[in-house]
This record gives C-alpha cells, structure tokens and sequence, in this order.
C-alpha cells in the first residue's frame, strides 16, 4: 500500500545547540517538542502520537529518558508511543 | 600480579565453548548439522536454516584480513600503551568471521586479504585472545 | 498508525546532552560486544572498517571524503546555527587533521552536539490549515541488511540505500534525475559516498570524480547536507538531515536556502537518508515541495 502524497510535514523544533552547560538530555527533547508544536500552529492537546527517535545510554546522573517520561512532562496521553529502534 | 586493564569479554552460555577453546588454544565455532554452515557469533539455531542441530569444530587458525583499522586514539585508558594498534576482521577457512588484532608486523604492513594465522595470547590466567600474525 | 486513524498528529523528537555529560564515554564502553577485548570500540572503528574495505573494492579514500568534509562546511559556514559556522575548512585542513582510527581523519567524524530537535507529521489534508506552506511525504523505502558488522558483506555496498533509495523513487513515481538536493545521514564522510553511491548517483569509485568540482557545496549541481548536516551542523541523528530538508522545502534556511541566492536549484524534491547501526539500516525519505 503506498502512502504517496498522504502526509506532510508541518513543523520543526529546535533548540540552542552545540556546548549548551547545565541541561539533561530531557530538556532538549521538551524543548524541541514544543517548539516544534508551535512552529506548527498546534497545541498540545493536538498532539496524539509520540515517537522519541533512538538515542545513546543516559549520563551517569541521568535516568534512561523515555517516550512516557517525556509524554508525561509534555502533560499529554497520546494514543500511540514508541522508541524507535536503531 | 598487577590487574589486567582493558575490557574482558561476557562470557555466557553461548560463548562458553567458544572461550574455553581459546583457553586450551583450539579456535572452536559452531557448524549446523542440518546444512554444514560455520557460525559467529554462537546461538541456538543457525541462521541460514534455523536447525538446532549443532556440533562444536576446531578451526585450522587459517585466513585473511577481510578489512581493518588502525587505532591511533585510545578510547579505553587500557590501550594507551598500545597505540597504534590494528584492529581487523578475519574471515577464517571455514567461513566465520571474527573481530581480533593483527600482531607481528607494522601496522604499515597490513592490508585487505593477507593470509593471516592465529597466535594466543593469554592475557590473563583465565582468558586467552585468538590474535593473528602474517603467515612468513 | 496515521495510517490507521489510530493519530492525527504525531511529534518525532530527539535530545542529547553528548558534549557536556559523559553519556558518549557510556556509549563508547557499551555499544561493542567482545570486540572491546581487542580495543575495538563505537561507531568510528566500525564505519573505518567499512571504508577501509570500500578503498580496497573500489579505489576511494580521503582523496574523495575531503570534497564531502569541505562541501558541507561550506554550507555551515551559512548556517548561524552550525557548531562550525565561523570556521571554515580547506582540502589542507582536512588532510593535516589528526589519524582517529585510520583511514579516518579528524573531520571524517561527524560531530558531537548537545541540543534536540522534533518535527510533527500529519496528514495532507490537515495540512493545508496550519501555519507554513507543508512538506509533502512523497515516497518512503527502508531496508535492513542487519548483518553482524564483522560478518557483513555490506560494509563496501550495496547498502540498504539501495533498495530503500528504488523504493522511495517508485513511489514518489519519480526517478533520480528528478532529485534536486540531498539530506544524507552523514555519520562519517564515508557514509555519504556509499549512501549516494548505493542510490545510483554515481558508480563505485567514480565518487571522487562525481563530487570534484563543488558538486554538493552552494553554487554546485546536487546539494548535500545543506545545513552542513551531523559533520559541520549538529548532530541529531536522523532528525539533521530530514529537518534540513524540510526547512528547505518550506523555504525558511536564510542564507543557505537553495535557489537563485546560493546559486543552486529552487528545489522541488529532495530525498533524505536516515542510516542506523553499522550501515545496517537505511529509511529514504522523498520530500516534495507542496
């Protein structure tokens, strides 16, 4: 079944990058996310899937961040989560 | 007997024949009894036919340098002392290919497809590493 | 699960703190298996093992992947955002950089960022309500060669580009010559040569004649990594390149935007590249201009 022409992209979300001091690897995920939803003109209540892309082992100080810890941040309950895989 | 510094390699139920064959100096890989295939990394079923069928074969410790690195940073403070080392894999006779170092000849000296043989190196009274050297 | 009805708009994010924690140092010591025994660590030894056999098969080396370090740091160098948009980079440069593990250099190595990046998916038709000018999905392939590293026969190409790259042109119902810019995942230099290589756009060991000449910088005939991308931007994994392309397509990159200004194509199609692993997975994106 091909998904041709079906769906678009409608927002992107940065963040300050490159040696940014004093911030955990979930504060970037959040901050991007919101950005990224209001680059698009959405709110969070529109917002029902989440995918956090694979990533590297946590900081020592660090809990492993993963899609519901940053579902939960976010306060939204998406009908769908993942972690995509490597 | 000062601690050996770098990292040793988890040895489980899978792996077990494998390094106790390094022990006793004897390269040991799992071959299918259903199909003949020669597998590495070791597992319960073969990954051509799926069979369970398995026994363990000695290798010859013949083969050659499929591809290789030279290491000239030491991301482990346990191979400061080694640098510039080579880290190759070796496509054995039989068919497996495993990760080893190429020992025995400058790191200039290597290249793709060198007939290699294995060398042991037993780094510590448990463990011992299948390396290679060119074959003279 | 957009295609399900199952979501209407989906959020893709990604967050690293990689240069001021020591999560990398984790990595490094985690990401091997007994290799790490033979001082065998991360992804740097594992692509150089892959390059060092392409430059056996083929006849490439760093004579073609310094075209791709200094391109992509020429579209940094155009980009506020970059980690390296105030240092610029000469063949010199790249050459006289440091041995990490040989064949690669310095400036083979993507680079190490903290920060994040996310983008939503909907569908088309939702699309045409919100703020921009949307980015249409046109074509999705993806193909898994998932070998073992050391057993992989994969590591001097094909990839999964290929199969990933046809199925995203077919149905994109559009060929290679319709592609006007490129968002490689460029995890090292030599990921970009196989990945383009394994899509067609040139064949084995002709890369170095291919990107002579400026062909992927600004003013040259097929854009890559225009953000600078994970070499000279930041690294964010797959979300570097599909974002850049994105940006493009909305028309929104500044001084790096493709067309008349950077004397490129105005783009209407541009394919990004997410790889994973060790050359084990590829996903090939097909962006469209809406």
């Amino acid at each position: 079944m091909s998904i041709k022409d079906k769906y678009a992209i409608v927002g992107v979300g940065y963040t300050p990058q490159g040696r940014i001091e004093g911030r955990t690897e979930l504060s970037f995920h959040l901050e991007a996310i919101i950005n990224a939803i209001d680059d698009a003109g959405l709110t969070k209540e529109d917002i029902d899937g989440l995918i956090c892309y694979r990533h590297f082992p946590p900081a020592s100080d660090s809990y492993d961040v993963t899609p519901y810890m940053v579902a939960q941040h976010l306060g939204i309950t998406p009908a769908y989560i993942s972690q995509d895989a490597n | 007997m000062t601690m050996y510094a770098k990292p040793i390699p988890k040895i489980n139920e899978d792996s077990r024949p494998f390094w106790g064959g390094c022990k006793v100096h004897e390269l040991r890989f799992q071959k299918c009894n259903q199909c003949g295939h020669v597998r590495w990394p070791p597992a319960i079923i073969c990954p051509e036919c799926h069979g369970k069928d398995t026994v363990w074969i000695t290798a010859a410790g013949h083969g050659r340098v499929y591809t290789y690195v030279v290491y000239h940073i030491a991301y482990h403070p346990g191979f400061k002392g080694e640098l510039p080392y080579v880290v190759a894999v070796v496509e054995l006779h039989e068919g497996p290919r495993i990760f080893t170092n190429i020992i025995g000849c400058s790191t200039e000296e290597v290249y793709c497809d060198m007939a290699v043989e294995v060398v042991w190196d037993d780094v510590t009274t448990e463990l011992t590493l299948p390396k290679f050297r060119p074959v003279k | 699960m957009l295609e399900s009805g199952f979501c209407k708009y989906v959020v893709i994010s990604y967050g690293h703190n990689a240069v001021s924690s020591d999560s990398m140092t984790t990595m490094l010591m985690t990401l091997g298996q007994d290799e790490e025994a033979f001082g065998h660590f991360g992804a740097t030894g594992s692509y150089a093992l892959a390059a060092q056999r392409a430059m056996y098969e083929f006849n490439t080396g760093p004579e073609t992947w310094k075209h791709i370090a200094v391109g992509q740091r020429k579209w940094a160098n155009l980009n506020p955002l970059a980690m390296t948009y105030n240092r610029t980079m000469s063949y010199d440069d790249y050459m006289n950089a440091r041995w990490l593990v040989e064949p690669f250099r310095l400036f083979d190595n993507c680079l190490v960022s903290d920060g994040g990046r996310a983008y939503i998916v909907t569908s088309a038709e939702r699309a045409r309500d919100l703020k921009h000018r949307p980015v249409i999905i046109a074509g999705l392939g993806q193909h898994n060669p998932a070998d073992f590293p050391q057993s992989a026969t994969f590591l001097a190409g094909p990839t999964g580009a290929q199969i990933a790259g046809e199925a995203a042109l077919r149905m994109a119902g559009i060929t290679r010559d319709d592609i006007d810019a490129c968002q490689i995942y460029d995890c090292f230099t030599y990921t970009v040569e196989i990945t383009l290589q394994d899509y067609g756009f040139f064949k084995p060991g002709e890369g170095t004649d291919w990107f002579q000449g400026g062909t992927i910088e600004p003013g040259g005939s097929m854009p890559v990594n225009t953000s600078g991308g994970q070499l000279s931007e930041a690294y964010f994994m797959g979300l570097t390149p599909i974002t850049e392309g994105v940006m493009q397509l909305m028309g929104r990159c500044g001084e790096r935007q493709l067309g008349p200004q950077t004397g490129t194509k105005a783009p209407e199609n541009i394919l990004c590249s997410d790889n994973g692993g060790i050359l084990q997975c590829n996903t090939t994106i097909i962006l469209r201009r809406a």
